[in-house]
């Protein structure tokens, strides 16, 4: 077991506990839009946002935003992130495209939300696991110093999602490596490829807390200690309960 | 869609309400009401039932399947978020293979919601 779970109390795979070691080091690290101390203050706002009282009471009102106020916020992101952030942890079964356009005419670019967008789901993905195990959320890495890269794909257009995105056909050298090559990627592969390092890093979590991409229809043989069908009533669930149609 | 396609495969009838939670068994799935019950928990609110529907888990199953339960289960709630938030659609092929249980288990109405 690598040192990122040295103290829990289940067995959990070394290579599972590696990649959540390397979430953590990626969202310490300058990004592609957010400096390390921005990703890590995103990471803890994410944490903050499920004790958010305004975010409560959005969750139980007929329309989001019906309900005025401010967000129970650490103070230490724009508004419009914490926004973002909160919106996305606490209520993402009602986002929508008007929602979305509001927040980007704010200050707020499409490529600064997509890496929000990523950061809050490596949270979430590693927070809920440590939830379901019972075991205590992991410390936040200390950020690192360094600018972000600013990189934007040539490539990137609207496309079927709200967010411009990256068809394969566009995909330049840097974006090498974020698609399969032997089948077209799914719409959740392109969802954040407007930051392609972001779809580097959510698919290394994918790879050892689901399954990688070329074994998931292969349901000749058994990957996990829990089987292919197990494993997809478990997400559909989690799909039907977070109110996810895809 | 994969648990059809697992079942299909297996040569094995799920149980597809049960991603509703509205069944009492397992769907077919083995221990598949311990799972939906340890997914609801993991998502709500209840450290008691959380803690009970971890300890039905691992009891049945042992801990290496509670731990990839868990794994799953978080990775599926972020994923439902980068979904969410970034607006995909569902792929036509996708669309039209499920439209049968979507229909079936009035999924469609995930997508017409309130989304503001």
């Amino acid at each position: 077991m690598v040192e990122f779970y040295a103290s829990a109390f289940h067995p959990i795979r070394d290579d599972l506990s590696a990649a959540h070691a390397r979430a953590w080091t990626r969202i310490a690290r300058p990004g592609t839009w957010w400096d390390g101390n921005a990703r890590v203050a995103i990471a803890a706002e994410t944490r903050r946002a499920s004790g958010c009282a305004l975010c409560r009471r959005r969750k139980e009102a007929l329309s989001p935003l019906a309900i005025e106020g401010s967000h129970d916020s650490l103070a230490q992101l724009p508004e419009i992130v914490v926004e973002v952030v909160h919106r996305v942890r606490t209520d993402p079964g009602r986002l929508g495209e008007r929602w979305y356009r509001s927040v980007i005419a704010r200050d707020l670019t499409e490529e600064q939300y997509v890496e929000i967008v990523s950061v809050v789901a490596h949270t979430v993905a590693i927070d809920t696991m440590a939830r379901g195990l019972g075991l205590d959320a992991p410390p936040l890495p200390d950020p690192e110093p360094g600018l972000p890269s600013h990189y934007r794909p040539a490539g990137a257009k609207p496309g079927g999602a709200w967010v411009p995105w990256v068809e394969p056909a566009y995909a330049g050298a840097a974006e090498a490596g974020i698609y399969p090559n032997e089948r077209p990627p799914a719409n959740i592969m392109k969802a954040m490829s407007l930051v392609p390092e972001e779809v580097r890093s959510f698919f290394d979590l994918v790879t050892h807390q689901y399954l990688p991409g070329a074994v998931m229809r292969d349901f000749s043989r058994e990957y996990r200690a829990i089987s292919h069908a197990q494993i997809e009533l478990l997400a559909a669930r989690v799909s039907a309960l977070n109110r996810c149609l895809y | 869609m994969l648990l059809r396609a697992s079942g299909q495969t297996h040569n094995r009838t799920y149980q597809l309400v049960a991603v509703t939670g509205a069944v009492e068994g397992d769907g077919g799935v083995p221990y598949g009401r311990r799972l939906v019950m340890f997914a609801e928990a993991v998502l709500g609110e209840d450290d008691v039932a959380l803690a009970r529907a971890r300890d039905a888990l691992m009891a049945a199953m042992g801990p290496p399947a509670l731990v990839d339960a868990a794994g799953v289960v978080g990775l599926f709630n972020a994923i439902d978020r980068v979904a969410d938030a970034t607006g995909i659609p569902l792929e036509p092929e996708k669309a039209a293979a499920s439209a049968d249980f979507r229909a079936a288990l009035d999924l469609d109405w995930f997508a017409v919601v309130d989304r503001s």
